[in-house]
């Protein structure tokens, strides 16, 4: 199976010393993300979800080198990322590409959209100047914007359109991987849905593989394969997409899916919530990590850590000790 | 590059701070007054008309006496020519004197009185002379000129060393940082002044080695400055999304980070300007700046406040660097608040 991943991490981890209150404390580690092991076939679409903080963001700038990890592989295209030298890992880089969180940050203030968008031909061409804008009008077409978009500056845009020029660069080596941080969580909801479209649309046209983190459920349910829900640095629960939504199995993703509201009023009503904060990821809890907030929790969780294991065979990977009775006792607040 | 539309919109903001942008015309017509000095302020005629022949002395090598027919081989003196072609006003010849027909280094001595001479406009030295009857005017426009440039010089070496290293330690960190760091640390409290003092008694610095010397020593501040700000830049997804298209660092140094830092240094220009012309002008004062006869600012100060009784020769210089200094300093402020209208709005 696996020699026909496009991506495979395994146990990657990214560390970020913390400062120290005393020049004799241990050094102290802010664990982002912790262990992680995922997989991508080409084509398909992996969804990651999990809340505000929990290390979405580094995981994925993780895989995409442009963090250096502390520990783990990434294999992309039969290369190590994490050991490739500076030149390699350049000449690569068209093949995997990201879309930011942000549309603000994202893109250079003082350059226009179309020196934005001939940046990657310059770098990776001999393209000739005609035949760079030639190319940027046929981008800027793919992703929906104006012709005359490409004199303008990125402050000129609204959101989602700022997103389109992200999108526009990223697809213009044409990549194998797309990796889209939260592409549309800082946008309107009128917007999402038809950046979402927008890059459905692309991955069917170039078969792109996608790698699409979101803060909920709901957003990745339709546009992923595979789904996996990440608490605190690591990976809970990780399964097909129609699989996840009717047979979650770890707590924590139960409790995401009550979360999503549901339009229909007869529907029941969940009374359970995520409570409490975050734990801080530099002091994560003893056993398992969600032990501090879950509602079934036993006192083995507070000792030892679940680690993430196969269940039914059908690629669905769960990390909790109680995972069986979980499931047991969850009653699906959808009809399906 | 072009100019972005945030630049136009600070140049549109600097524009309605008419204060500063009236000194800012004003600075530059000084300037430009100052670079083409020989036409207003030489003792070299500006146009001789003489036998039906043009000439034109200001700038060039000199002219002997003999071309006019004064009989002899050094350069000609043309207050005498002048008096030859009033005493015959039918020859046909004449000539356009400059506006301050003296220059700088030219002691011009009255018959039966010493210098200095009081300001007149009879004898034409409008702010007087100095101790060595030197027209003052005349000495005031190629200070300045020397010290515009002087200070333009150094602002450029200072800039160049500053951004460059301040840059690479923002950009590189680790090791490179500190060291340079500590290096900037000592620099920052070596006493500037004091070894240009004990160089200058050694050696006489002129005008490039002095402006080296100087330099060498004043691009720390801006170093702090730039490294944050490299820092900062670095870090921001822009820089990300350039390196994950495949930027090299080269590439995102040049095109990414410094157009997005270096723009603000512009509100340091000014008073970087107004550093290096006090500099310049302390060490003139103090007799260790450029050497005598340079005309300069600094050394009028000393001989004025030498010789009070002779108030003009202060006054000139110490009008004339008060107007400059403000006006430069006018034009730093509105700058500044051309860039940032929130934070510099206390002169409003
Ligand atoms: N450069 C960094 N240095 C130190 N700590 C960091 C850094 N980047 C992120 N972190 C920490 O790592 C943890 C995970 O952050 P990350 O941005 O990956 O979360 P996220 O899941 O993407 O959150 P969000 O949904 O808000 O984007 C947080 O505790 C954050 O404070
Ligand atoms: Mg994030």
């Amino acid at each position: 199976m696996s020699q026909h991943n496009l991506l495979t991490v395994s146990g990657l981890s990214k560390f970020f010393p913390v400062k120290k209150h005393s020049l004799f404390g241990d050094k102290q580690y802010l664990r982002a993300v912790d262990n992680v092991d995922l997989y991508i076939k080409p084509g398909e679409t992996l969804g990651i979800v999990g809340e505000s903080g929990c290390g979405k963001s580094t995981l994925a700038k993780t895989i995409a080198r442009l963090y250096a990890s502390s520990a783990g592989e990434v294999h992309f295209h039969g290369a190590n990322l994490t050991k490739l030298s500076q030149k390699a890992l350049r000449s690569i880089r068209p093949k995997i590409q990201y879309v930011f969180q942000d549309p603000y940050e994202s893109l250079n203030p003082r350059h226009t959209v179309g020196s934005i968008l001939q940046e990657p031909f310059i770098i990776h061409t001999q393209l000739s100047l005609q035949e760079r804008e030639a190319k940027v009008k046929a981008l800027l077409d793919t992703v929906g914007l104006p012709e005359h978009a490409i004199n303008k500056y990125p402050h000129e845009f609204s959101g989602g359109q700022r997103q389109r020029i992200g999108i526009a660069r990223a697809i213009a080596l044409e990549p194998d991987l797309l990796i889209c941080d939260e592409p549309v969580s800082a946008l309107d909801v009128s917007v999402q849905s038809q950046i979402i479209n927008l890059l459905n649309e692309l991955q069917k046209k170039m078969n792109l593989a996608i790698l699409f983190i979101a803060h909920d459920l709901a957003v990745v349910k339709h546009i992923s394969d595979r789904i996996s829900v990440m608490y605190l640095g690591s990976i809970v629960e990780s399964a097909d997409s129609d699989e996840l939504f009717k047979r979650p199995r770890h707590p924590y993703t139960q409790l995401l899916l009550e979360a999503i509201p549901n339009p229909d009023p007869n529907a029941k009503r969940s009374e359970r919530r995520i409570t409490g904060e975050l734990p801080s990821p530099i002091n994560p809890p003893q056993g398992c990590r969600f032990s501090t907030r879950c509602p079934m929790v036993e006192p083995r969780c507070h000792s030892t850590r679940p680690p993430l294991i196969v269940t039914d065979g059908q690629d669905h990977q769960v990390a909790c000790h109680y995972h069986q009775q979980s499931f047991e006792n969850w009653e699906s607040p959808w009809d399906y | 590059m072009m100019f972005s539309p945030q630049a136009k919109r600070r140049w549109q903001r600097f524009k309605s701070l008419k204060r500063g942008y009236y000194s800012f015309y004003a600075i530059c017509i000084l300037i430009f007054v100052s670079l083409f000095a020989e036409i207003w302020v030489n003792n070299r005629p500006v146009i001789i008309h003489y036998n039906d022949t043009l000439y034109f002395p200001s700038y060039g090598d000199i002219i002997p006496g003999d071309t006019f027919g004064l009989g002899y081989q050094w350069e000609t003196n043309y207050r005498d020519l002048k008096q030859v072609f009033d005493n015959n006003p039918d020859s046909g010849n004449w000539m356009l004197e400059a506006l301050v027909p003296y220059n700088p280094f030219e002691n011009h001595f009255i018959e039966g009185e010493f210098p200095p001479y009081a300001p007149s406009i009879e004898h034409r030295h409008y702010l007087g002379t100095d101790m060595a009857g030197r027209d003052i005017l005349s000495r005031l426009v190629y200070g300045f000129r020397i010290a515009i440039l002087f200070s333009l010089f150094l602002l450029t070496i200072s800039y160049v060393i500053g951004i460059t290293i301040g840059a690479l330690m923002g950009f590189l960190g680790g090791g490179f940082d500190l060291i340079f760091q500590r290096i900037i640390e000592i620099l920052s409290n070596v006493p500037i002044l004091y070894i240009i003092m004990i160089v200058a008694s050694i050696i006489t610095p002129n005008f490039w080695t002095l402006a080296l010397m100087l330099g060498a020593f004043s691009w720390m501040g801006l170093t702090w400055y730039m490294r944050t700000e490299t820092y900062r830049e670095n870090t921001r997804e822009y820089v990300l999304a350039a390196r994950s298209i495949g930027a090299s660092n080269w590439r995102i140094m040049f095109k990414h980070i410094l157009p997005n830092s270096v723009s603000i240094l512009v509100t340091f220009f000014p008073f970087s300007v107004v550093s290096g012309i006090t500099a310049l002008t302390s060490l003139d004062y103090l007799g260790f700046g450029l050497p005598a006869p340079t005309p300069s600012w600094g050394e009028l100060l000393q001989q004025g406040t030498s010789n009070l009784d002779y108030q003009w020769i202060a006054a000139s210089a110490v009008i004339a660097l008060t107007i400059v200094l403000t006006l430069v300093t006018f034009i730093g402020e509105a700058i500044r608040e051309a860039f940032d209208p929130k934070k510099y709005s206390y002169f409003s």
